[in-house]
């Protein structure tokens, strides 16, 4: 009893803040609402049919979530780790350098977005001009639904792999220097030295990086928002931004949390079939 | 035949001097003991010679061959870390047949040479744990078997035993003189404890500072310091250093103190009188009784403070006046920079 007393405070807030709102998106998302009078009518899991079976935008939205994130995860893990590889070993201006990566991560998703907007532009853009310099004519990146998703990928990597360049030196650090001392001396490559023993050695941390770059790139919004506005021919509406419209610009309250709801299954299964494989990977 | 000639050695790190000009000249089959205190550059030595460092000044030459610009790989020696540097992802068998792996050997000629190994060692029962599922002694074997494996031309031991407890150090100790034994192999073996160094080695080098300070075998250390930090450092408990005109007291001496300005004496030599019969006097201010043999701490009237032992029965109490006596063999005299001399007879 007195245990249950000392944690209440913690307990109370975990149930305010956390469950509560989890318990009123599932509430919300059987139900049908009217923002205008206020009145939600339960419908029970109409909501889910609905998109699962009739709308056809939610499975196009939800290809353009699995394409982000596809591009987004390799090509930020790669970089990562390349990076990480790079800056792990002190030498002059190593601070420099990884604060220089790390600094996007902080900024503003916002104003990261508009910058790369203003770059991107198509005619007089700074990005098209540097490509006119060695004689190629850039595309309008962000008004051709192709180039527009390429884009918005690659620009929400440079603002987020040196997250996962940190967790990479934090854990290359940790593995002890006399693995690759033993293993140069006994006639193993850099290559070898990476391969057989780094890269398995990294195998946890690359797992959680895999996960929580997963969820991210699956719950990515303002980036998109201020980028793109899911833009153009839907072309770049992913499900977190067409949750946001649904919710927010159309009131369908109801229809948005059943999203969510739907988004939030995705993730976790995804997350599942990860840490699995990272099982069947370690046998 | 593999001896290891180093000549002129010097290792900086940025700009401090780890190593200050280093020769030494290891023959064919010897087992050699770096020994210092810990920070002189015992390691660095190592993995120079390992290749792992590269040297700053000097030449090395393993089996007559230069190998100052030669990879590690191919400098024909094996190291047994500190920390044994396991992978903690392989089995012990993949562990020890690692190099030969990377070194493309056939399947089944590794298997063989990996089961060679690990029944020397005895490790066959354990093949196929994990390092963290081997207690220290069986990780250090592991260690020493994944060194063997490559049939290296030079062993290089960085204070192998330092993480192992007392009982089971002492066992390694004797397994390693007894894979010497058969090997007969070049062996390189880093420590800063000079009891290990005195059982193993057949030629001790003792450093200070990235210096060479003295190399000969145990008993030359043992009985012909070079100069007082060798004296001290070889040998348990340490030789006692008076000033020289405490010799005399001791012992009767043939000569002139000139030039000697200290006399140094082991506790083990040091004789306990009645106070009359030495005329070198003490008031014992501790006795450390550890079963075979008393440790005495004796306070000197000039202020200094020996250490004698003392094997009888009967223990002197703490406060009693004794007398020192030793014999003139026994003397070790020091110049005023502290190198070995010889007294002047007249
Ligand atoms: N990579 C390095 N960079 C800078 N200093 C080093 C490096 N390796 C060793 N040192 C310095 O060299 C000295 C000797 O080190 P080491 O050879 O490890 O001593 P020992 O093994 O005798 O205890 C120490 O003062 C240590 O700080
Ligand atoms: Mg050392």
């Amino acid at each position: 009893m007195e245990a249950w007393l000392f944690v209440s405070p913690s307990a109370v807030g975990f149930l305010i803040f956390f469950l509560g709102p989890l318990c009123a998106v599932v509430y919300f998302s059987m139900t049908e609402w009217n923002l205008l009078t206020q009145q939600a009518a339960f419908v029970g899991l109409a909501n889910f049919e609905d998109a699962l079976l009739e709308n056809p935008d939610f499975w196009h939205v939800v290809r353009n979530s699995v394409i982000f994130a596809l591009g987004l995860v390799p090509l930020n893990m790669a970089l990562a780790l390349t990076l990480a590889l790079a800056l792990s070993r002190p030498f002059f201006g190593v601070v420099f350098f990884r604060t220089v990566f790390f600094a996007p991560v902080v900024t503003s998703a916002i104003a990261w977005a508009i910058v790369w907007k203003f770059l991107l532009q198509g005619e007089g853009g700074f990005i098209n001009q540097m490509l006119a310099i060695v004689g190629i004519s850039g595309p309008n990146w962000l008004r051709e639904p192709n180039w527009a998703m390429a884009a918005v990928i690659v620009t929400r990597v440079i603002k987020m792999v040196g997250l996962n360049m940190i967790l990479y030196i934090a854990a290359l650090q940790a593995i002890p220097r006399d693995y690759e001392a033993a293993a140069r001396l006994e006639g193993a490559s850099r290559w070898q030295i990476f391969r057989m023993i780094i890269w398995p050695l990294l195998a946890p941390t690359t797992l959680i990086i895999m996960v929580i770059t997963t969820i991210g790139s699956f719950k990515v919004f303002d980036h998109i928002y201020q980028m793109t506005g899911g833009g153009p021919e839907n072309g770049t509406l992913v499900l977190a931004f067409y949750i946001y419209q649904q919710g927010f610009k159309f009131f369908n309250i109801g229809y948005a949390s059943a999203l969510a709801m739907i988004m939030f299954v995705i993730v976790m299964m995804l997350t599942i079939v990860q840490v699995m494989l990272r099982r069947k990977g370690a046998e | 035949m593999t001896n290891v000639l180093l000549k002129g050695i010097e290792k900086r790190f940025g700009s401090v001097e780890v190593i200050r000009g280093v020769d030494l000249q290891i023959d064919d089959g010897e087992f050699v003991v770096f020994v210092g205190p810990s920070g002189c550059g015992k390691s660095t030595l190592l993995r120079l010679i390992s290749g792992l460092e590269h040297i700053s000044a000097g030449d090395i030459l393993i089996g007559d061959r230069l190998v100052n610009e030669v990879q590690p790989a191919q400098r024909g020696v094996a190291m047994v870390f500190q920390s044994y540097a396991l992978y903690p992802h392989l089995t012990v068998r993949d562990n020890m047949g690692f190099g030969l792996k990377v070194r493309k050997m056939p399947a089944d000629e590794r298997q063989k040479r990996v089961a060679e190994a690990a029944a020397t060692l005895k490790l066959d029962t354990l093949l196929d744990r994990y390092p963290r599922e081997l207690s220290g002694g069986q990780r250090q074997r592991v260690a020493i078997g994944r060194a063997i494996v490559g049939h290296p031309d030079v062993f290089l031991f960085d204070e192998p035993l330092s993480n192992l407890d007392a009982e089971l150090r002492v066992h390694m100790r004797s397994e390693i003189a007894a894979l010497h034994k058969r090997l007969a192999t070049t062996m390189i073996y880093v420590t800063h404890d000079q009891i290990e160094a005195m059982t193993l080695a057949d030629k001790i080098v003792v450093l200070r500072d990235g210096r060479v300070e003295q190399v000969g075998s145990p008993r030359t250390l043992y009985e012909n310091p070079a100069n007082i930090f060798v004296a001290q450092f070889i040998g348990s408990p340490k030789m006692n250093v008076l000033p020289a005109d405490a010799a005399p007291l001791l012992a009767a001496l043939p000569a002139t103190l000139s030039p000697a300005e200290s006399v140094g004496v082991r506790p083990e030599h040091l004789m306990v009188v009645k106070p009359g019969e030495g005329i070198l006097r003490g008031k014992v201010t501790l006795a450390e009784y550890t079963g075979a043999v008393t440790l005495l701490h004796v306070a000197l009237a000039d202020g200094h403070t020996c250490l004698a032992i003392y094997d009888k029965q009967e223990m002197p109490e703490v406060g009693a006046e004794i007398g020192l006596k030793a014999d003139a063999r026994d003397l070790h005299f020091f110049d005023s920079h502290g190198q070995a001399t010889k007294l002047r007879s007249n």
